[in-house]
C-alpha cells in the first residue's frame, strides 16, 4: 500500500514538474502554435543581477509584442533556464533548449559560458546572440573560423580595451599602469591584453602585473605591490564584486592612483561592496541609463517592474530580441540557415539601443559606441561617450 | 615591504586559522571533515548582516546573536544530518557525502529566499588603519586577530581542564571506550558541534565585516581546510599554526614570486606535508588528538 501511495505522489509530482516547465513565460495570445525562443540566463549566482534585468526587460517586450498580434501571427514564447553564468550548466541547458525546439536563443551573457554553449547550439544549427558577450572568440575562433549561427548584439574586447587604454593616456594623463585580473576569467584576461596592447602603443608602462583566483577575497598581497610600483592607475577588468573589495583593500593600503575597470563593473554592488573607496573610479560601460535615446524605455521599465534595470545586459538581450523578430518577418520562417544568412547582412535594423548593422565576416555589430562612466557621491554618473 | 607582507600575511591567516579551529574541532571527534561547516559560517554571516541592518542591534549584541543562533544551526546539521548516519555506524564517506548534501542544499536555501545579491556590512570602523612602523593594517583586522585569538584560547582552555572538556578529549580517543566510562556520546558530540558553531560565528561575521555575505561564500572555507589539515585534523593548536603559516606562505608567495602560482605554491606546500608527515604537523595519529 505504502509502495502504491508513494508511486502516485512521485507520478503527480512529475506530472506537476513537467507543467511547470512547459509554462515557460509571455503570453499565449493566439490560437496557433508559438514561436519559441530561448533565453540562457543567470538567474542565480554573481551574475543574477543582470539576469534579472534581461529576464524583466524581454518579458516587457515580448508582452508588447504579442499585445500586438506577435510574429507572422504567432505568439512568441520564451523557454528560459537558469545557467548560474556556469558553463557545464550553460551546456545542459543549451540541450534543454534544442530539445524544447526554440528557433534561436538569446544569451549567455558571459563570453566564457557562451562559447560553451557553442558546442551545443553550433551542430544543432540553433542561431544564438550573444548579450554583453564582448569575447572575440564567441563568433570567430582563434583560427579565424567563423561560427556560423552565433551573433552578439555588443562592442568586443578589443574595442572596449581600446577606450579604457585611450581613456587612461588622453583623459587620466597615466603614463604608469598596473593590471589586475581575475586569471580564471577569459574577459578579464582577454580585456587586459587589449589594453596592455593599446596602451603600450600609446607610450605608457605597464609597472606591475598581478592576478587572483575566482572566488577570492583578499587581495591585500597583490595591491601591496601594485602600491610598491608606484602605478598612476590600476586597471581591473573584474567582476563588480572583486573590484568593489579590491578598491576597499587598495585604499586601506594607502594606494592613491586612479581605479579603471570594464563593463562588468556596472552594478550597484560595486559602491555597496567598495563604498567610499569606489568615488571617482571610471569604467567603460557597453550603454548607459543616462543614454536619452533609451529614456523612454528605462521609464517604461522602471514602471513595470518598480526600479531602473541593471545595465547594460537588457538593453542588448532586446536588440537581440529585435534581430531574431527581423530574421523571422523576412524569412517567413524560422529556418536557421536562411535566418542566419538575413542576420549577417542586416543594415541599420531599428533596435532599441540605436540602429544596428553586422559585420559578415565576424558578426559582430558595427558602429557602436561605448561610454565611459564614473562614480560621484555614490551614483553611477556618465562622464563621456565614445565612439 | 616585507613587514608589510609579514602582517598582511596574519591578517589572511588569522581568519583561515579560526575558521579550520572548528574543521579540526568536529574531525577530532567524529574523524570526517565537515563540509557543511563552510554553510554554517555563511548562514552565520547572514545573521550578522540582518542584526546589524534590520534590526538595528549595536555590534557587541549582533556578534552574540550571531554566534548563538550559528551554534543552534550547527547543533541542528549534527542531529538531522549526521546522528542517525551515527546511529547506524556508517563509514566516516557517507557523512561526508551528507556533508556536502546539507552544504549545497544550504546555499540553495539562501539563493531561494534571499537572493544572489551580495550584502555588504555597515563599516564597523570608518576605512581606520593602524601604522605598524611603516606597514599598514586595517583596524578591523587586529581587532579580529586578537577576539578570534581570544575565542580560541577560551576554547583551548575548556577542553583542556573542564569535566566536559575531558569528557571530549576521552571521545575523540577512543569514542567506545569513552562510552563505557560512562561519558554520554551525544552530549559531547552535540556539544562539539555546538562549539564549533559558535566559533562559525564568529567566523560569519568577521568575514562579512571584511568582505561580504553571499551565498557561496562557504567556500572560501577550502583553504581554512587545507591549513587544518596542514596542521593536522582534529589539532586545535595545529589549525592555528597551520592557517598563520598558510596565511603568510601566501603572501610572500604573491609578493614574492607571482601571484598567479600562489595557489601552486599552497597545494604544493600541502601535498609536501602530507608526504613527509602524513598527520600534518601537530597531528597525532591515535594518540591525543584535542
Amino acid at each position: 500500500m505504502l509502495k502504491k501511495t508513494v508511486s502516485f505522489l512521485l507520478v503527480c509530482l512529475f506530472t506537476a514538474a513537467l507543467t511547470a516547465c512547459g509554462g515557460g513565460s509571455g503570453g499565449n495570445s493566439g490560437g496557433s502554435d508559438p514561436i519559441l525562443i530561448g533565453h540562457e540566463v543567470a538567474l542565480t549566482g554573481g551574475s543574477a543581477l543582470w539576469g534579472e534585468s534581461e529576464q524583466n526587460a524581454l518579458d516587457m517586450e515580448i508582452e508588447k509584442i504579442n499585445a500586438a498580434g506577435g510574429v507572422l501571427g504567432r505568439p512568441i514564447e520564451f523557454k528560459r533556464y537558469d545557467n548560474k553564468a556556469d558553463q557545464t550548466e550553460a551546456v545542459n541547458v543549451a540541450n534543454r533548449l534544442v530539445a524544447d525546439g526554440v528557433c534561436a536563443i538569446i544569451g549567455p551573457a558571459q563570453s566564457g559560458v557562451f562559447i560553451a554553449a557553442t558546442s551545443v547550439t553550433e551542430p544543432a544549427k540553433i542561431i544564438m546572440i550573444g548579450t554583453t558577450t564582448t569575447n572575440e572568440k564567441c563568433t570567430v575562433d582563434d583560427d579565424g573560423s567563423l561560427h556560423p549561427y552565433n551573433f552578439r548584439t555588443t562592442i568586443i574586447d578589443s574595442y572596449q580595451g581600446l577606450v579604457a587604454a585611450n581613456f587612461a593616456v588622453e583623459d587620466l594623463g597615466s603614463t604608469k599602469a598596473a593590471i589586475f585580473i581575475d586569471i580564471g576569467s577569459d574577459y578579464s584576461q582577454g580585456l587586459a591584453a587589449h589594453f596592455r596592447n593599446v596602451y603600450t602603443q600609446l607610450g605608457g608602462t605597464i609597472v606591475a602585473d598581478e592576478a587572483f583566483r575566482s572566488e577570492e577575497l583578499d587581495y591585500r598581497a597583490q595591491l601591496g605591490k601594485i602600491k610598491d610600483s608606484g602605478a598612476d592607475l590600476v586597471f581591473m577588468p573584474t567582476m563588480q564584486k572583486e573590484a568593489g573589495l579590491a578598491m576597499k583593500q587598495a585604499r586601506e593600503l594607502g594606494l592613491t592612483c586612479n581605479f579603471l575597470g570594464g563593463d562588468a563593473w556596472a552594478s550597484v554592488e560595486l559602491v555597496e561592496l567598495g563604498g567610499a573607496a569606489t568615488e571617482g573610479c571610471f569604467y567603460v560601460n557597453l550603454a548607459s541609463l543616462e543614454d536619452p535615446n533609451l529614456a523612454e524605455w528605462v521609464a517604461a521599465y522602471n514602471t513595470k517592474w518598480g526600479k531602473n534595470p541593471v545595465m547594460p545586459n537588457p538593453v542588448f538581450a532586446v536588440d537581440a530580441l529585435y534581430v531574431i523578430i527581423d530574421a523571422i518577418e523576412s524569412t517567413g520562417g524560422t529556418d536557421p540557415d536562411e535566418m542566419a544568412a538575413h542576420i549577417e547582412n542586416i543594415r541599420d535594423l531599428k533596435v532599441l539601443t540605436g540602429y544596428i548593422s553586422f559585420e559578415p565576416e565576424t558578426h559582430n555589430p558595427t558602429g557602436k559606441s561605448a561610454v565611459i562612466e564614473t562614480v560621484k557621491d555614490g551614483e553611477f554618473t556618465f562622464y563621456k561617450g565614445v565612439s | 615591504m616585507l613587514m608589510q607582507t609579514l602582517v598582511t600575511g596574519i591578517a589572511v591567516g588569522g581568519v583561515y586559522a579560526l575558521m579550520a579551529v572548528g574543521y579540526s574541532l568536529i574531525f577530532s571527534i567524529l574523524n570526517f571533515s565537515n563540509f557543511a561547516y563552510g554553510s554554517i559560517i555563511m548562514l552565520g554571516s547572514y545573521v550578522g548582516f540582518f542584526s546589524l541592518t534590520s534590526f538595528g542591534m549595536p555590534f557587541p549584541l549582533a556578534l552574540v546573536v550571531t554566534m548563538l543562533v550559528a551554534a543552534l544551526l550547527s547543533f541542528l546539521n549534527e542531529r538531522i544530518s549526521y546522528s542517525s548516519l551515527r546511529k547506524r555506524k556508517a563509514p566516516s564517506l557517507y557523512f561526508m557525502i551528507s556533508a556536502m548534501g546539507t552544504s549545497i542544499f544550504l546555499e540553495n536555501i539562501v539563493y531561494a529566499t534571499i537572493g544572489a545579491s551580495f550584502k555588504a556590512y555597515p563599516p564597523l570602523f570608518a576605512q581606520a588603519t593602524v601604522d605598524l612602523g611603516g606597514s599598514t593594517i586595517g583596524k578591523l583586522d587586529l581587532f579580529a586577530i586578537f577576539f578570534s585569538a581570544a575565542a580560541i584560547l577560551v576554547m583551548h582552555y575548556f577542553i583542556k581542564h573542564s569535566r566536559t572538556g575531558i569528557a571530549i578529549r576521552a571521545a575523540s580517543y577512543d569514542s567506545t571506550i569513552a562510552q563505557i566510562n560512562g561519558v554520554n556520546l551525544n552530549y559531547v558530540i552535540g556539544l562539539v558541534f555546538v562549539l564549533a558553531g559558535l566559533l562559525a560565528g564568529i567566523s560569519g561575521v568577521f568575514l562579512g565585516l571584511k568582505y561580504m555575505a553571499y551565498p557561496t561564500m562557504g567556500w572560501i572555507t577550502n583553504k581554512a581546510y587545507v591549513s587544518a589539515v596542514i596542521g593536522g585534523l582534529g589539532s586545535l593548536p595545529g589549525a592555528v599554526v597551520g592557517g598563520l603559516l598558510l596565511g603568510v606562505l601566501e603572501s610572500l608567495i604573491s609578493v614574492y614570486i607571482r601571484s598567479t602560482i600562489r595557489d601552486v605554491f599552497s597545494f604544493t606546500f600541502l601535498i609536501t606535508v602530507l608526504l613527509f608527515m602524513p598527520s600534518g604537523l601537530f597531528g597525532k595519529y591515535l594518540e591525543e588528538k584535542v
